[in-house]
This record gives structure tokens, sequence and C-alpha cells, in this order.
């Protein structure tokens, strides 16, 4: 979700198969640069595989060029990586939120499966309480949101969300990035 | 042995206008229903509910109309509706959803005729279950929302699932676009995930008690939960009707959605 001069992402805590909850502490969101953060949900193993994968090449780019990963650059390298695998996919769909530290400017993606980006101004969702996500982000977001506010938009968004999916929930973590300050916060939420 | 292209035959002799009675035949079949989407929505306050529906009908990428309205008015004394003092939101089939509007509407009446008396919402409701389990293998496809006003004039809102199981309840989406829609009347009407700041320190925490909203509040939590819908649902949109009931009465708003 983005804000003025911030991006917020975050994510529920729940890992289950089907109907079965096998950890209720399970974070889906990775970090791979100071100001760059990547959230998957999806197949839990391709969600460890996809992660590793991903800092393997993120470590390889900052030891080339010295420098860390833009989030433009990293939504790029997702989305190769993702088509690499286009007729076997990856079953993630994952989310990218971060800051440019060169342009100072906030930037958000949402990928498929296959590494198809979608570009968003707003908030990006994904996951299996993706619809009930659509509607409280739809209804509660609006442009220009202080760190703050997006920090009580984007919890009230999730939480209410996956209060309505029975496959999601156990409690929350969100990430509240800003140009040189990074808040991660955990949140309750419905133990059930 | 001839062969006359598919058909195999020793004896008889192949003409071009004669079906050989070995000839499979092609089955027929009908499914009953369509999903004509839309969604639909309720809110009770405390001396009012309101009822709302986006008024597109489709069957799957077509648009059949821009104008089905979705909300009903029962037990009126007219076509047009006056003197009815309960509402009705069906969505889901919209054929079944007029039958059913029908037969509730025709029940209340006969009720007021038999008894001399109209029809209480809580009555309504308990006879509403009945119609819809008396089709329990049959069902009607719907998703009804039934408004009114109680015995002691405060908003009543009850919603059923198609074959009549019911409840009481203070917001109700449904339809297409209810997972989009439900989550944020949570939040917003029943103040779920809402606590008072500075009440206490984690589980002390005091969470925000619901309380019936007024009436302009709820208007524009309709407008928003709409609105949002429309950006992400493809079945919803074209217009917004709403239907408030009060003690003086109903009023129809209707105002328009996006037709994208």
């Amino acid at each position: 979700m983005v804000g003025k001069d911030c991006v917020a992402i975050a994510c529920d805590l729940r890992l289950g198969m089907q109907a079965l909850t096998v950890s209720n502490n399970f974070p889906k969101i990775f970090n791979y640069a100071p100001s760059t953060y990547l959230g998957l949900t999806g197949l839990a193993t391709d969600v460890a595989t996809v992660s590793d994968l991903l800092r393997y090449k993120v470590n390889m780019y900052r030891l080339r060029e010295e420098r860390n990963i833009a989030p433009q650059t990293l939504a790029n390298l997702v989305s190769s990586t993702l088509y690499e695998k286009r007729f076997g996919p990856f079953f993630v769909s994952p989310v990218l939120g971060g800051i440019n530290q060169t342009t100072g400017k906030p930037f958000i993606c949402g990928f498929d499966s296959i590494g198809c980006i979608d570009f968003a101004k707003d908030f990006i969702v994904s996951g299996t309480a993706s619809e009930q996500l659509f509607g409280t982000c739809e209804g509660l977001w609006e442009p220009d949101l202080s760190p703050e506010d997006l920090f009580e938009t984007i919890s009230q968004a999730l939480l209410s969300a996956v209060d309505r999916d029975a496959l999601s929930g156990w409690g929350a973590q969100v990430y509240i990035i800003e140009k040189d300050k990074v808040t991660q916060r955990l949140l309750k939420g419905r133990q059930d | 042995m001839t062969s006359f292209g598919r058909y195999t035959s020793a004896e008889t002799v192949g003409y071009s206008f004669s079906q050989p009675t070995s000839a499979p035949n092609k089955e027929h079949s009908f499914y009953p229903y369509t999903d004509n989407g839309g969604s639909t929505l309720g809110i009770s306050g405390s001396d009012f509910a309101i009822l709302a529906g986006d008024t597109r009908s489709v069957a799957g990428y077509n648009i059949n109309s821009r104008y089905v309205p979705k909300v009903f008015k029962i037990g009126g004394d007219d076509e047009s509706g006056d003197g009815a003092h309960i509402l009705l939101s069906v969505v889901g089939f919209a054929a079944d959803g007029q039958a059913l509007k029908e037969r509730l509407d025709a029940v209340v009446k006969m009720y007021k005729y038999q008894h001399g008396k109209p029809m209480s919402v809580r009555a309504c409701a308990q006879r509403l279950s009945t119609i819809l389990y008396q089709k329990r293998f049959f069902p009607y496809y719907v998703h009804a929302i039934l408004a009114g006003l109680d015995e002691e004039g405060k908003g009543a809102l009850y919603s059923y699932d198609p074959v009549g199981s019911y409840e009481r309840e203070q917001c109700r989406a449904a339809g297409s676009a209810a997972s989009l829609i439900m989550p944020f009347l949570d939040n917003q009407v029943n103040f779920k995930n809402q606590y008072i700041p500075g009440s206490g320190e984690g589980h002390a925490l005091e969470p925000k008690k619901a309380e019936p909203l007024p009436r302009e509040t709820v208007e524009q939590l309709v407008r928003d939960a709409f609105t949002s819908a429309v950006e992400r649902h493809i079945e919803v949109g074209d217009g917004l009707q709403m239907m408030v009931i009060t003690k003086s009465g109903i009023e129809e708003i209707y105002s328009p959605l996006k037709k994208d």
C-alpha cells in the first residue's frame, strides 16, 4: 500500500494445508535491500525456494554492482525469475513494496505466478483472502496517507479481510517503509 | 461388407436421407438456473433500516440490462407498493427472486385480509424461511435479505441462505461482491478490530463497542461499499438502488454507478 513518501507491506502469519493449520508463525515478507521488501503467498515450499533463490540473485547483484538493488530492478528480476519457469511455474504470487533510494519515490507492484507485473499506484493484494482484501483496501485506502495513518489503514484492511477468510489469519506482520526508516510491527489479531 | 462413412452395415443399403437406427442420440440437457450476478447490502439502525442493491443484470459476460431492481417493497396496497412496511432484496437467479418476491407479497397481503392487521416483520421473516425451505430440493436460487421495523420501532434486518436458514443481523452483504463488501462492513459498522485508544495495554485494550449508526453515516457507507465493489467486480455496476424504511414510510433513492 502506498502513502505519502512511504510504503507499507503486511502479511498474516498462518501456514496451512487446506483446512489444517500447520503453523501460526510463518511470516511471508522478505527483505532484499534496506527499503525493499517482498511478500510471497502460495505454496509454502515455493515461498521458501523463491525467497532463497532471490536472496542468492540479489546478493550476486550487490557484489557485482557494489550497491543495493532498487525496487524497480528487483521487480524485473522477480519477473524474469518467474518467467524462466513458464511451463512449470512456482506457485507463488508475490507483492513487492519499497522506496527507490535514488528518486525517493515509493514503488509497489504485484506479480502472477509466471511473472507478469502489475504496476499499481494504490495497493496490491494477493493470497487466499485477495477478494476480501480488494474490498477492504478499496474502501479504506485514500491517497497521500502519512506513515501513521498508512499503518492504521493497512492493518485494519488486513485484519478485517483475514477474519472473513478461514484460510488466513493468526496475527499479522506490518512493515512501514520510509526513506530512511523502517518500522516493523506484530499484530495480534484473532487466534482462530 | 460395405462401409458408408461412419456407419457399417452388412444388410441395409445406406441412402443419403436414411438415419441408421444405430445412430447415437445427442443428449440434451436443461439447466434451470442462471447466475444473474450483482450484489445487495442491508444495514439496520436505531429507527430505520436500509436495503440497497446495484441494478445491473448479467449472464456470463453479457449485460442483460442496466436497470433490473433487486430491492422490493412487500405488502403494498397496489402496484406502486404504497403502504408497504417490509422490504425484500434478492440476489442470485433473478427469475427465482422475482417469483419469491411475488409469493411473499401475496402472503403478506393475505395475512392482512385474514387477520385485519399488518404482518409483523418477525412473522414475515419466519414465513419467508418456511417458503424457502418448502423448496428444499429444488431451491429458489437466491440470497434474500428482509428489512423492516420491529415491534419496538427499531430497525430489523434478516438474512437468508437459499434454503431458508436465517438470522437477524446488524448488517449483511449478499451476492457476487459479498466477499468484498462484508469485511468492510465488519470494520465500519460493527467496528471489528477497532479498539479504544489509550484504554489499556495488550490484552487489556478495550474493543470499540458496536452501536447503531445515524442514517447519514449508513447511507454514506452503503455508497462507499458499492463504489468500491464496482471498481473491482465486473458484475456490479450501472446503478445503485437504495430503500430506506422509517416509521414515516419507505423512501427510494436511485443514484448512478459506473457503467463499465
